[in-house]
């Protein structure tokens, strides 16, 4: 709670300003895909704007460049694109649409293509519970509801929106922060980028340049800037920043250097938020792969045995709630 | 740098995630509200899942499983209260429901009007099905 | 008793405060009409103690080599100074005591006739009994901020006392009066304090400072053997505590709140206000005497105010009408004799014991025959319904027996009739202490004129008080209707108390004055103990200035003879003169316009000032308050729109918030 007290303090909106514009794509394509969806919300008037659709697209096309990596494995960055592609569009759709059995048959499209995504990444029970259970069960009641109960089909107050303009604008911020927040944490080319400038420098006048920050002096225990890098490095990389510190303090180049690009080469070695198979971590119950199933069952029934029976305690729960609020008739109706 | 690694998964569940959200706030029809609901939990399960592979272990799968059973109770007890409401004012419209406002505030109400909708199409003109009608021999003329 | 005052000489003024204490619990519920036995036995206990202390004092208590101080109690520390609970007893001390508790005691007795049926009983003798502890723990007090302390007890005493009957406007205005005129009286003793305190306070071994008057005195005189003492700032300080004793005793240009302390009922006016109270000023400056006898500027300044104040009291009280105002201005003039005397002692030729033996001997003799007079006068108003007024009662000789004979006792001593009564001795010495400074000062010629005021102001003391006495109890017999039918005369328990003080008034004179037994009493056991060795008399006394009695004695039954003439023997004759000297007949009745030009100069001005005030206070600080008492109302008022009712708006808010929530953490 303190920390939100300092709200006026001014390195809060220094530091605020370095974020947008250390990711400033990232910040661009949320606001592009948030101006779209604003335009192509369902407001009063006869059709929607062209420009709103050119921005969700250029925002997906700009999302599809920066943030998904060139190399790798042909059929999943093909099947990975084609499924967040889709599962995205139908979830704007689902924004777009007035008539609300048509928002629904968006949905449905977005379980679908999410449940591709649980393929890819190896869950095929899961996909199989979720498309019968969503796209079965649950969209299809609701399409029953709305025919059952919006005989008409649209209501005036589908064509509207609520607070269209907030609503983007939380959105964008919302949107921007994660983004912001994955990248910083998965995201090491910057840091490579500077740690190779480092290890490739000429003299200690171009680091101290590189370097350089309003507070710094050379030869002071804490630069700001090998603090900054400490943050930004994950924690296995942590204890080896010292060493570049020690160098700094002591204005040994040689050394300098020496440890900047071993420091680059861990980094680079290291591979973050790559998804292995197995033996990532702690041992495993049971392989992920095709034994899923079993896996699963294992797991559920041993380990999380107790979450289990209180999901069934609350569904039995859901289902008296349920027949009990609607059990009972209007008054007036009796 | 590399291939479709977690933070891609992230991104496209960050991005499901406040859509639902952007429709949630959005939309003012009940069951469409309750469906961008439904929405965001799918960005949160495809969060849980691409951790789950991240890690190597089912702790995400599991979580994610449970999720869906909640999302299922959640569903009837949804529907069992919008059905409530739909009794009382037979619409769907969540912005009738303005009474918890501070009294000396106005109830918020449409004000623009609506287009006008679309005309129907007319419905093309087709010939009338069954067999040929009778034909006068004069006018016949097949050359 | 048992070894020395020091084991019971907290008794004195602590019985008296267990009296009042037990009043105050007690009397509302429970002893409601016998209110009075708690404060009676305690000034009646405390009296016997003080009789003790003055057995032991004369025996040769304290013995050699030790001082009569007995500290009890540190009160507070703050600093470098230390002030304690001491109490001393030496011979003024004891003198001042016996006094006081013996009056009290007396008075406290009369009061429990002339106040029976009052619905305040049981408030006005716990007033009472409070006001016995504060002024015997005045004249016992060793320090002058313990003095100080019971100097404002004796205030407060007075203004609870005069507002008796607070209900009647008049008496609340007066107590008012009473209260502030003192007030400002006692700024100049504080700032007194605090001067002694700076220049004389440090102690035996210069860490701290101390408050105690034998430190201070003893730091003077070894200042002054020594050389260095300060004669500018002395005569300062000793002006203002002057200026404290100018409020208290109700000299000029502080003495227009006496009379209108008359509104307090008459045993009141007896004990605070003639015998015990307004002395505490004389008691003062007579206690200061080893300071006022280094500044001999000071003492002028003394004399001379007293000199002025008992002309001026005596000719306004030539024309009052009202019997206690008489009464009062009387007091106010006996007053300023004894101040005269006090400031008529100067160190050079060693007059200062001569002359504050004559004030002290002065405090006592009137003491005794002005609560006689004021007692008197009570017991004449209760008979004559509550009217003071002289026109409308006369001859009352045959009517009030007993009330009549102790009236002319002490009305003979109040002139001064030779021989018989004791104001003549008392006065007789003052005069004598004036002729011997305006012989031998260095301000001659000033003192002279002073001799000549007083000489004056004796006779006039004779004329009017002979013209209350005549206009009273002579002349054919008129009642006023307020009395009923059948005025009565003093029950017992009035009349006794009066018989005892007429005794004293005849008695005390005559057998302390000019046997030297007073004066002696004094020296001994007071004086050589404190007093620089310069200020104490050349052996072998003084003698009767015969020369000064008899033209005193001659000017008193000059007076009263006056007084016969134009007041028994040729009524009419009054008002022809008062018509023939009608300028100087309204400037004596209306009291030489004193209260209205106090009132145009202070109190006009600051009431309008207070006025100001009051609407600076109602519309500027009321209004920042409200003001500020609106923001939290105003902050509602801006975000009050946001409540809608709609479930969306909150969930707005919420995801806007959230996302707030999230960069702040990044950001951190």
């Amino acid at each position: 709670m303190v920390f939100f007290l300092d709200i006026t303090d001014a390195s809060r909106g220094a530091a605020l300003l370095t974020l947008v514009r250390d990711f400033w794509p990232l910040w661009a394509t949320a606001a592009l895909g948030c101006a779209g969806i604003y335009g192509l919300l369902p407001q009063a008037r006869t059709s929607k704007p062209i420009w709103a659709g050119f921005g969700v697209a250029a925002a997906i096309l700009l999302a599809g460049l920066w943030f998904v990596r060139q190399d790798g494995v042909w059929p999943e960055q093909v099947l990975f694109y084609a499924f967040s592609f889709l599962a995205v569009v139908g979830g704007i759709l689902m924004l777009a649409q007035s008539n609300p059995v048509h928002a629904a048959l968006s949905f449905a499209l977005v379980v679908l293509n999410v449940c591709g995504l649980f393929l890819l990444l190896a869950a095929p029970f899961l996909m199989a519970a979720t498309l019968i259970i969503y796209a079965g069960a649950i969209v299809v009641t609701f399409l029953f509801v709305i025919m059952l109960a919006q005989q008409a089909g649209l209501a005036s107050a589908d064509a509207r929106s609520r607070e269209p303009f907030l609503a983007s604008l939380a959105g964008f911020v919302l949107l921007g922060a994660l983004w912001c927040a994955l990248d910083k944490t998965y995201n090491l080319t910057p840091v490579l980028r500077e740690l190779d400038l480092v290890a490739s420098a000429k003299s200690l006048d171009e680091v101290a340049k590189l370097w350089s920050e309003p507070a710094a002096k050379p030869g002071a225990r804490t630069l700001p800037a090998l603090d900054r890098l400490k943050n930004a490095l994950p924690r296995e990389l942590e204890y080896d920043v010292p060493e570049l510190e020690k160098a700094w303090a002591k204005q040994d180049l040689p050394a300098l250097t020496k440890a900047a690009a071993r420091l680059r080469d861990q980094a680079a070695k290291l591979k973050l938020g790559a998804l292995k198979p197995r033996d990532r971590d702690a041992p495993v119950e049971a392989p992920v792969t095709a034994q899923n199933v079993a896996g699963l069952g294992r797991t559920l029934f041993t380990r999380y045995l107790v979450p289990v029976e209180l999901a069934g305690v609350l569904l039995l729960v859901a289902t008296i709630g349920a027949i009990a609020i609607a059990g009972r008739r209007g008054e007036g109706l009796r | 740098m590399s291939p479709v690694n977690l933070q891609s998964y992230l991104i496209v569940g960050a991005a499901l995630f406040v859509l639902g959200m952007v429709g949630f706030l959005t939309r003012r029809n009940l069951i469409l509200m309750f469906l961008s609901a439904e929405m965001m939990l799918q960005g949160v399960a495809l969060n849980l899942v691409a951790f789950s592979r991240y890690h190597g272990n089912l702790g995400g799968q599991v979580l994610t499983l449970f999720i869906v059973t909640v999302a299922a109770c959640e569903a009837a007890i949804a529907l069992a209260l919008i059905l409530m409401l739909y009794r009382r004012r037979k619409s769907l419209d969540v912005s009738l429901w303005q009474e918890l406002r501070e009294p000396e505030l106005e109830p918020i109400v449409d004000e623009a009007p609506l287009p006008p909708a679309p005309l129907p199409e007319p419905m093309p003109h087709l010939t009338v099905a069954g067999p040929e009608p009778m034909h006068p021999a004069e006018e016949t003329s097949h050359v | 008793m048992f070894d020395g005052p020091r084991s019971y000489l907290w008794l004195i003024p602590a019985l008296p405060l267990l009296g009042a204490a037990l009043t105050a619990a007690l009397g509302p519920r429970w002893l409601r009409g016998q209110s009075h036995w708690p404060c009676v036995l305690g000034s009646v206990a405390a009296c016997i103690l003080s009789v003790m202390t003055l057995v032991a004092v004369a025996r040769g208590f304290p013995s050699a080599g030790t001082d009569g101080i007995r500290s009890y109690y540190e009160w507070f520390s703050a600093g470098d100074v230390t002030v304690g609970i001491s109490l001393r007893a030496d011979g003024l001390t004891a003198v001042m005591l016996v006094t006081v508790t013996f009056i009290g005691s007396l008075i406290a007795i009369y009061s429990a006739g002339y106040m029976r049926g009052d619905p305040g009983y049981p408030r006005f003798f716990a007033a009472v009994s409070l006001f016995l502890f504060s002024m015997t723990g005045l004249v016992l007090a060793n320090n002058f901020i313990l003095l100080y302390a019971f100097w404002e007890g004796v205030g407060l005493c007075s203004y609870l006392l005069i507002g008796f009957w607070f209900a009647k406007p008049s008496a609340a205005a007066a107590a008012r009066k009473a209260f502030l005129v003192t007030r400002l009286g006692d700024i100049g003793l504080f700032l007194g304090i605090l001067t002694l305190w700076l220049l004389f306070g440090s102690t035996a071994t210069g860490t701290s400072r101390s408050l105690a008057m034998d430190v201070i005195f003893d730091n003077v005189a070894l200042a002054s053997t020594r050389g260095t003492l300060d004669h500018e700032m002395l005569t300062v300080a000793c002006l203002l505590l002057f200026l404290g004793a100018v409020g208290k005793s109700a000299q000029f240009p502080l003495h227009v709140w006496l009379p209108d302390a008359m509104e307090g009922p008459s045993p009141v006016s007896a004990l605070i206000h003639a015998a015990t109270m307004v002395t505490a000023g004389v008691y003062l400056v007579a206690r200061c005497t080893p300071l006022f006898g280094m500044a001999p500027d000071a003492q002028l300044v003394v004399a001379v105010i007293g000199g002025l104040t008992a002309l001026l009291a005596a000719l306004i009280a030539v024309t009052q009408t009202d019997l206690k105002r008489v009464l009062a201005y009387s007091t106010i003039s006996q007053l300023g004799y004894m101040f005269l005397a006090l400031g008529s002692g100067i160190e050079q030729h060693r007059l200062a014991t001569l002359a504050v033996t004559a004030a002290i001997f002065h405090l006592v003799t009137h003491a005794f025959f002005k609560a006689l007079l004021f007692l008197g006068a009570g017991s004449v108003m209760h008979a004559m319904g509550d009217v003071i007024d002289m026109r409308r009662f006369g001859g009352l000789r045959k009517v009030l027996p007993i009330t009549h004979a102790t009236f002319l006792c002490g009305a003979a001593a109040l002139a001064g009739f030779p021989v018989l009564f004791s104001g003549f001795w008392s006065k007789d010495e003052i005069l004598a202490v004036t002729w011997k400074a305006a012989h031998e000062s260095e301000y001659a010629t000033i003192y002279f004129v002073l001799l000549v005021c007083a000489l004056g102001t004796a006779g006039l003391t004779a004329f009017y008080t002979f013209r209350a006495y005549f206009m009273t109890f002579w002349g054919e017999v008129r009642i006023p209707e307020e009395a009923g039918h059948h005025p009565h005369d003093a029950s017992p328990v009035m009349g006794v108390p009066l018989m005892i003080l007429a005794a004293g008034a005849v008695l005390v004179g005559i057998t302390l004055g000019p046997t030297g037994i007073f004066g002696g009493f004094l020296e001994q056991h007071w004086m050589k103990r404190q007093f620089a060795a310069r200020l104490l008399p050349e052996p072998g006394g003084h003698h009767l200035n015969w020369l000064l009695m008899s033209i005193s004695g001659a000017i008193a039954l000059g007076g009263i003879g006056l007084a016969y003439v134009l007041y028994v023997k040729t009524p009419a004759l009054t008002d022809n003169l008062a018509k023939a000297m009608s300028g100087l007949y309204g400037w004596s009745r209306n009291k030489f316009y004193l209260d209205e030009l106090f009132e145009a100069i202070f109190v006009r001005p600051l009431e309008g000032l207070a006025r100001l005030i009051r609407i600076l206070d109602q519309y500027f600080v009321d209004g920042l308050v409200d003001l500020i008492g609106q923001i939290p109302s105003f902050i509602g008022y801006l975000v009050r729109p946001f409540q809608n009712g709609l479930v969306q708006s909150y969930a707005l808010l919420m995801a806007l918030f959230v996302g707030g929530l999230l960069l702040a953490t990044m950001l951190r």
